[in-house]
């Protein structure tokens, strides 16, 4: 298995994804052998063979190249060039992601495809599982090789990252010809298969959808709510504040919300390029003391919040997945989300709404702030709901996959 | 049966038998005062009692809390118009064919009742009036008997009597204005039904009423008999025998069935296994069974144009409307029905419209506004409040099967759930604010409305 991150080296949401399938897989019997870039000296997991390619490479004498930017694999190149500008409100995350990857990510890509083909050698595996674009030139690489079958993960494609119409055209062909090169791809949602089948032509066929999911354990779950004030309601954004989110659609819908409901105020917790320009409308919406801008929030921060919060909104206007309602439902708020993203494929207690119907949205927040038997229901119906998650049935359809793949005859490019 | 009896006394038993694995009555004794003994009843045969519900809600817009104090148009024209005139080419217009084909086959002898919700002939009058001349041709030849019901097909009777009233009253003339005769039998929504509606019933001056054959109210006994209902002094209760009812109405055409393809000769054989166990069949379901819940080419309409011809093989198989049967048959016995029984879900209780608190929620708001909306002398609004109270509207609320996607499903027009609280509960207060309004312009103004806890506060 080839990533490009994994817990507790910096755990990003696909790193954890990993970790949690890798785990699970495990207990079905599955050995994997799991390839990432980077790492400190000491890693080592219980489940999986873990391997450092940086490292690894340096026993076995190959020689690569690093060059300098700060291109990280989950930004998009615009959002790339706005750090540059705004370096003083980066997330603390950006700065552990530049400082992970400080290289050039298309050269550091390109050795971790070297590397990644040496250390193989050594290995003895029989499909070669490649989660998103990163890893792709070593997933062809691999694949060349060793004429195993590839597949390719897909956790979010260079559409999601710009807000779902201005790809990168290099990072679009380097996943281009991956998923053309895959023997069978594994989608987080039918959010990204449609887009895999229109954007990038991709035959329906080989792919398959495998929704992610977040295993919570009851104890976990805690209903007990937090109050901002004695009278005021909150509605809670937190996330980048990017395109991708649509957090201008949440400020259009809290304009709509204010008019009708006077004791509610409104929370946008998160940092990206677009966060000055929702600043300013805020205030031209009139909203300067309804909607608060806490900036970045720490993981014990944002728990506070989605504690203190009576709705929260992710009206995302392009998301292959999205945890992040999961977390908000663990703290027992009720959650509101867009339908262009993966997880209301799997989510049945939450409002959905197409993001662009800032009416619909507005119409469900006040709905879901004023009618208490609405607010009820979808709390204790979601807490209920996420503990049926487990990662067993991602694995199991992963298992499913993989004996798929090695029944096919291996897709042949030539090139 | 050894026993002194008090002079001028009788004293009835009954022998029964284990019979392939069910209790099976085979004779019953009457003991006469002189000590005599006379033998009433030996083994006998049943004859089957179709009943079908036909019924379609006035569904909702998706009505946004923007609308409220601005659009009083709650319905859903469009979609109403479109599900009319789907199921009547679907359904209605077929079905009703094939039952005035084997009326006229087997005159005097083939018979069925209906019972047809009021809001559901208001739609066939405005979007398919051809159904409803359908309707009235079957109605014209004899053979086919119209139950009543609340008009609105509402759940008014755990509510509000007096409400309730009002709307059987109003069904009843319907009924007497459409199809010229007056119902004897009523069938609450959803065959709703405990001893205290039997009781409201007998009052109302019906002869017997409809319920669900449930096995933990039945007891020892079985669906094929005319029972009485307790706390009545003599109205009857017809029971759906729900595992031949539902042969037709869910299993015809699953595949994964063991008895599947059911066909008419198949099913005329179960019917006749019930010979010596029963006096009537009742076979309940959903009109829409023939042609929209099962298709045609499942080969339902075939079905039932088979059946009578296969059932009157044997000579003593008959055919009988709901009060044929109770004119006929016996009554038996008493079922005691404390808690609410229904024919929805396998809990078969009430669970499918109250089953959370969004739906005890809208249900206890959409009752309470009924004396404002009364009081404000607004036809048009009382109007509007009544196709509210339309069972289905809750009904659309409930989760109880959602992730499971089936029926409740099927018939849910909304996305989810929630989608349907929050139109009802939007159109709510739209109606809380027009009474309001009307009210304060009547000058009346002693009552005000008294909605509910979770009104927009700007409301009012």
């Amino acid at each position: 298995m080839l990533g490009w991150e994994f817990p507790p080296y910096f755990a990003g949401g696909v790193g954890t994804v990993c970790y949690e399938l890798t785990k699970a897989l495990a207990k079905k019997g599955v050995g994997v052998t799991y390839i990432m870039p980077n790492g400190p000296e000491e890693v080592s997991s219980p489940h999986v063979k873990l391997l450092v390619a940086n490292r690894e490479i340096k026993r076995l004498g190959v020689k690569t190249l690093r060059v300098k930017s700060t291109l990280t694999p989950y930004t998009s190149k615009q959002e790339y060039s706005w750090l540059n500008r705004y370096n003083t409100i980066v997330s603390a995350k950006d700065h552990q992601q530049r400082a992970l990857y400080g290289a050039n990510l298309l050269e550091e890509m390109d050795r971790f495809a070297i590397s990644v083909e040496a250390i193989a050698e050594e290995e003895q595996f029989d499909l070669i599982h490649a989660h998103d674009w990163t890893t792709i030139p070593a997933a062809i690489a691999l694949k060349n090789k060793f004429h195993k079958p590839l597949i390719v993960h897909v956790h979010i494609t260079e559409f999601d990252k710009t807000g779902g119409e201005h790809a990168d055209p290099e990072v679009y062909q380097i996943e281009y010809e991956g998923f053309k090169q895959a023997d069978m791809i594994i989608a987080v949602s039918n959010f990204v298969k449609r887009r895999l089948i229109n954007k990038y032509y991709v035959d329906p066929e080989k792919i398959r959808v495998v929704h992610n999911t977040v295993e919570t354990r009851e104890r976990e779950i805690t209903l007990v709510k937090e109050r901002l004030n004695e009278h005021d309601k909150l509605v809670l954004f937190l996330g980048r504040v990017t395109l991708q989110k649509g957090p201008d659609y949440f400020l259009e819908a809290a304009a709509k919300v204010s008019l009708l409901i006077p004791n509610v105020k409104f929370i946008m917790a998160g940092t990206g390029d677009m966060l000055p320009r929702m600043i300013e409308r805020a205030a031209e919406l009139g909203l300067c003391n309804k909607v608060i801008f806490p900036g970045f929030v720490t993981k014990e921060q944002g728990e506070k919040l989605y504690r203190m919060a009576d709705l929260f909104v992710m009206p995302s206007v392009s998301e292959p997945f999205g945890i992040v309602p999961l977390e908000a439902m663990k703290q027992g708020t009720p959650v509101i989300i867009s339908k262009q993203s993966g997880v209301s494929e799997i989510l049945t207690h939450a409002l959905k709404v197409d993001f662009w119907d800032v009416d619909d949205l507005a119409n469900k927040m006040v709905a879901a702030l004023t009618y208490e038997p609405l607010h009820t229901t979808l709390q204790q119906h979601g807490s209920f709901e996420i503990q049926t998650f487990t990662w067993e049935t991602p694995a199991e359809q992963c298992i499913k996959v993989y004996q798929e793949a090695l029944q096919r005859p291996i897709v042949v490019m030539h090139t | 049966m050894h026993q002194s009896l008090p002079r001028g006394t009788t004293t009835t038993y009954r022998c029964y038998a284990h019979i392939d694995g069910s209790t099976q009555e085979l004779i019953e004794l009457i003991i006469q005062k002189n000590g005599g003994t006379k033998n009433i009843r030996g083994r006998y045969m049943v004859s089957v009692c179709f009943y079908f519900q036909v019924h379609q809600p006035f569904r909702m817009k998706r009505y946004s809390v923007f609308d409220i104090g601005r659009n009083h148009n709650y319905f859903d024209e469009q979609k109403n118009s479109e599900v009319m005139r789907k199921v009547a080419g679907k359904c209605y217009i077929p079905a009703n064919a094939v039952l005035l084909e084997l009326i006229n086959r087997y005159p005097d002898r083939f018979k069925v009742s209906f019972s047809i919700s009021g809001v559901c002939l208001e739609q066939m009058k405005l979007y398919a009036p051809h159904v409803l001349d359908s309707f009235k041709a079957l109605a014209a030849t004899g053979q086919v008997e119209f139950l009543a019901e609340t008009y609105y097909h509402s759940l008014s009777f755990l509510y509000n009597k007096e409400e309730f009233y009002e709307q059987v009253r109003k069904h009843v003339q319907t009924i007497q204005e459409l199809f010229g005769q007056t119902p004897k039998v009523f069938r609450n929504t959803e065959l709703i039904y405990n001893n205290e509606l039997a009781h409201h019933v007998e009052k109302l001056g019906f002869k017997a009423i409809l319920a669900e054959g449930w096995d933990p109210v039945l007891d020892w006994r079985n669906a094929n008999f005319v029972y009485k209902g307790k706390t009545t002094d003599g109205l009857r209760l017809l029971m759906k025998n729900y595992r031949l009812s539902d042969d037709v109405a869910f299993r015809f055409s699953n595949r994964g069935w063991n008895e599947w393809p059911l066909t008419a000769e198949k099913y005329a054989r179960w019917v006749n296994n019930v010979n010596g166990n029963g006096h009537t069949l009742n076979l309940f379901m959903d009109y829409e069974t023939f042609g929209e819940h099962q298709w045609e080419d499942t080969g339902i309409f075939d079905f039932l144009r088979a059946l009578p011809g296969e059932l009157f093989k044997h000579p003593d198989n008959s055919f009988k409307t709901v009060s044929e049967v109770i004119e006929s048959c016996p009554m038996m016995d008493e079922v005691d029905v404390h808690n609410f029984i229904s024919w929805a879900d396998i809990e078969r209780d009430l669970s499918a419209w109250l089953g959370n608190k969004m739906q005890q929620g809208a249900l206890d708001e959409v009752y309470s506004m009924h004396k404002a909306v009364v009081q404000s002398g607004d036809a048009q609004l009382l109007e509007d409040w009544r196709k509210l109270t339309t069972s289905d509207h809750f009904y659309y609320m409930c989760t109880k099967w959602f992730s499971d996607g089936d029926v409740h499903k099927y018939f849910n027009p909304y996305e989810s759930p929630y989608e349907g609280y929050i139109a009802f509960m939007n159109v709510l207060n739209d109606v809380a604010l027009r009474a309001k309004v009307k009210i304060a312009r009547n000058g009346s103004g002693v009552v005000s409305p008294q909605p509910s806890k979770h009104v927009m506060p700007y409301v009012g």
